[in-house]
């Protein structure tokens, strides 16, 4: 790689000194900790379910919302984007196409934030344990705090499983998605195994759990370094007269 | 995002641009997405971009019992599984010879039209929610809930029955279930003045559907549109009136019919479906009460059953259009080959193509759940 290339590198900006970043749970005060645990208690009471009906299940969630089971007198509602979602339900089986577009949804939901996976598909592949086309557990791919077996769940088991959730927060204890950060590298590579090597997502994982103080053991590993290898080769790919944004806006007009 | 993944592009004039519709938005049907170039507000081209929820059906079907599919097949489409329990069962049936008892084809007519008023509410609700009107989507889950527990009773499941099964269906009704269902045709009787209220003299859904997403008869016919989307452009044709199976030739019923096309026409024939099915209801609930004797055919031990080779292809008219089983054997343990005819390919996705350009974008919704597709159903 060119020492030209090289500067524009913006994975270099890992090895900056952190300017900005949250305490951890040891660093934090006394204080900060009864707030830590005020919010928990308030972040238990008001979810928002990412409206993404990826399987089967997406049948049961209408009877789930509205007027006979209403899971908003619990306080969960449904919410369209994945930056304002708190829940990702993976209702039923996940196609392949389907799990790209639900790890790009998950790693856009802004942490903390919670999986589902709904119904037996997401267990050990229910009825589909011998299609080509459908990933048989979930957990592989994205970290998962609760699982709802059955084909199909009811919508009590939904509420159910809603309620659970709540305690768990409540008590500090749905934390699944720390884990994709502690160990991305697992979890990528899996993601690798089934969409090959140049597999790679808009959201820099390692960086946000830098950022954040989320590193772990397993956060980086030889798969995350094929990532910053792609990065290098796409880099390279790019022609050094390659038009900047502003040149090209300003050639249209 | 990265910035080494942003890959700068020469951008059209900023008046024509692409939109991404789905998957995960709230006005698609289901997994499924459209890609819709749109020049202001005026939806230029529209590709779609199906496959999110491909499980390969008739390739796993083929390595399983013939048995073990009964469970598999109402996956297929999932608001209305029955029709395709039907299909599946009365291809295997022709092919293995079996006669049906009469109480069990009585049942499972029962079955097939608890389904779709089942799938018609729930596509009112739909459509209304489209337009902005949630209360209709309430009523109209809420209303689709008491047939399912109806269902519930009778089969022992609120969405995945597996209840016909080749040679009949599974178990006998209990007892009393046709009181209880009578009480909810009645209910859904009683609420329907309401729904029209809401739904069909609301100003907004009239101003707002009348005269979108046409679709005309000749083009219907040549894109292979089937259900009630055909008969919304003026063509009778029903797969139990033209091709008749169980016990649909004693039953008395209309197949109601509109001429525009237009995304309206095409609920006022749901609509009117909906209640030529609780006419067949009641006629098959004074027939169960009188026609008795066994619900299933002696069947060979299922697990080594060898259906004798051949072909059949069964048609059943679902809530979506004609559904249809095509299921080869060559005598042995499971099928050789099956195919799926799904209703939904062909107006979920080329003729939702072909009508969405010129729509504007807020209609796009609209015009999709007007048409009614079942995106599990055209991915399979």
């Amino acid at each position: 790689m060119s020492e030209n290339a090289g500067s524009r590198n913006p994975l270099q900006l890992r090895d900056q000194p952190e300017t900005c970043r949250t305490a951890d749970a040891e660093e934090r005060s006394a204080w900060q900790r009864v707030i830590g645990r005020f919010a928990d208690n308030c972040r238990a009471r008001s979810l928002f379910v990412l409206h993404y009906c990826t399987g089967c299940g997406a049948i049961e969630l209408p009877p789930t919302i509205t007027s006979r089971f209403d899971m908003e007198r619990v306080g969960v509602s449904p919410m369209v984007t994945p930056r304002q979602a708190d829940i990702l339900l993976i209702t039923g089986y996940v196609a392949l196409k389907t799990l790209k577009r639900v790890i790009l949804s998950y790693e856009q939901m802004q942490a903390p934030k919670y999986v589902i996976g709904f119904g037996s598909c997401t267990i050990n592949g229910g009825m589909y344990w011998n299609s080509y086309a459908t990933i048989k557990q979930l957990d592989q791919y994205i970290p998962t705090d609760l699982f709802i077996a059955g084909c199909m769940p009811r919508p009590e088991a939904v509420q159910e499983v809603f309620l659970e959730l709540m305690r768990m927060i409540d008590a500090g204890k749905a934390n699944a998605w720390r884990d994709y950060y502690r160990n991305y590298d697992h979890y990528l590579a899996n993601q690798q195994a089934l969409f090959g090597p140049q597999w790679h997502t808009p959201t820099d994982i390692v960086a946000e759990a830098k950022h954040y103080g989320l590193m772990g053991p397993g956060t980086t590993g030889p798969h995350t370094r094929l990532l910053d290898q792609h990065a290098e080769w796409a880099l390279d790919r790019i022609p050094e007269d390659y038009p900047e944004r502003g040149e090209n806006e300003r050639s249209e007009r | 995002m990265r910035p080494e993944n942003y890959k700068p592009v020469r951008h059209p004039p900023s008046h024509e641009y692409e939109l991404y519709f789905g998957p995960n938005h709230p006005g698609i049907e289901g997994n499924y997405a459209i890609r819709v170039r749109l020049k202001g507000d005026v939806v230029q081209e529209a590709i779609t971009d199906a496959g999110y929820l491909h499980r390969g059906f008739e390739k796993i079907m083929e390595e399983r019992l013939w048995v073990q599919n009964v469970a598999l097949v109402p996956r297929i489409c999932v608001p209305d599984p029955v029709p395709m329990e039907e299909s599946y069962a009365r291809a295997v049936e022709t092919l293995g010879g079996i006669e049906v008892p009469e109480r069990a084809q009585w049942i499972r007519v029962l079955m097939l039209e608890m389904s779709r008023i089942c799938a018609h509410l729930f596509t009112f609700g739909g459509n209304a929610a489209t337009i902005g009107l949630y209360t209709n989507m309430f009523w109209g889950v809420t209303m689709r809930d008491l047939f399912l527990d109806i269902f519930e009773e009778i089969t022992g499941a609120r969405i995945y029955h597996m209840y016909i099964t080749p040679g009949g269906v599974r178990r006998d009704l209990p007892d009393g279930v046709l009181d209880r269902l009578a009480a909810v045709l009645d209910e859904l009787e009683r609420k329907k003045p309401e729904f029209d209220d809401l739904f069909f003299e609301n100003a907004v859904v009239i101003n707002r559907a009348t005269g979108v997403g046409v679709l005309t008869q000749a083009q219907a016919l040549a894109w292979g549109v089937t259900g009630p989307n055909l008969r919304a452009c003026g063509l009778a044709h029903d797969v139990r009136r033209d091709d008749p199976y169980l016990v649909y030739p004693a039953l008395k019923f209309d197949i109601p019919t509109a001429t525009s096309g237009c995304s309206l026409a095409r609920m006022h024939v749901r609509r009117a479906e909906v209640e030529q099915s609780v006419r067949i209801l009641r006629q098959v609930m004074e027939r169960l009460r009188t026609v008795g004797g066994p619900v299933r055919a002696h069947l060979p031990n299922p697990l080594a059953w060898n259906v004798p080779a051949g072909e059949a292809y069964a048609r059943t008219e679902s809530s979506k259009g004609e559904l249809a089983f095509f299921a080869v054997s060559n005598g042995g343990p499971k099928p050789w080959r099956i195919q799926v005819r799904g209703p939904s390919q062909m107006h979920g996705v080329q003729v939702l193509e072909r009508i969405l350009e010129g729509a504007r974008i807020e209609d796009v919704a609209q015009i999709m759940f007007s048409l009614d597709a079942c995106p599990p159903e055209i991915d399979r």
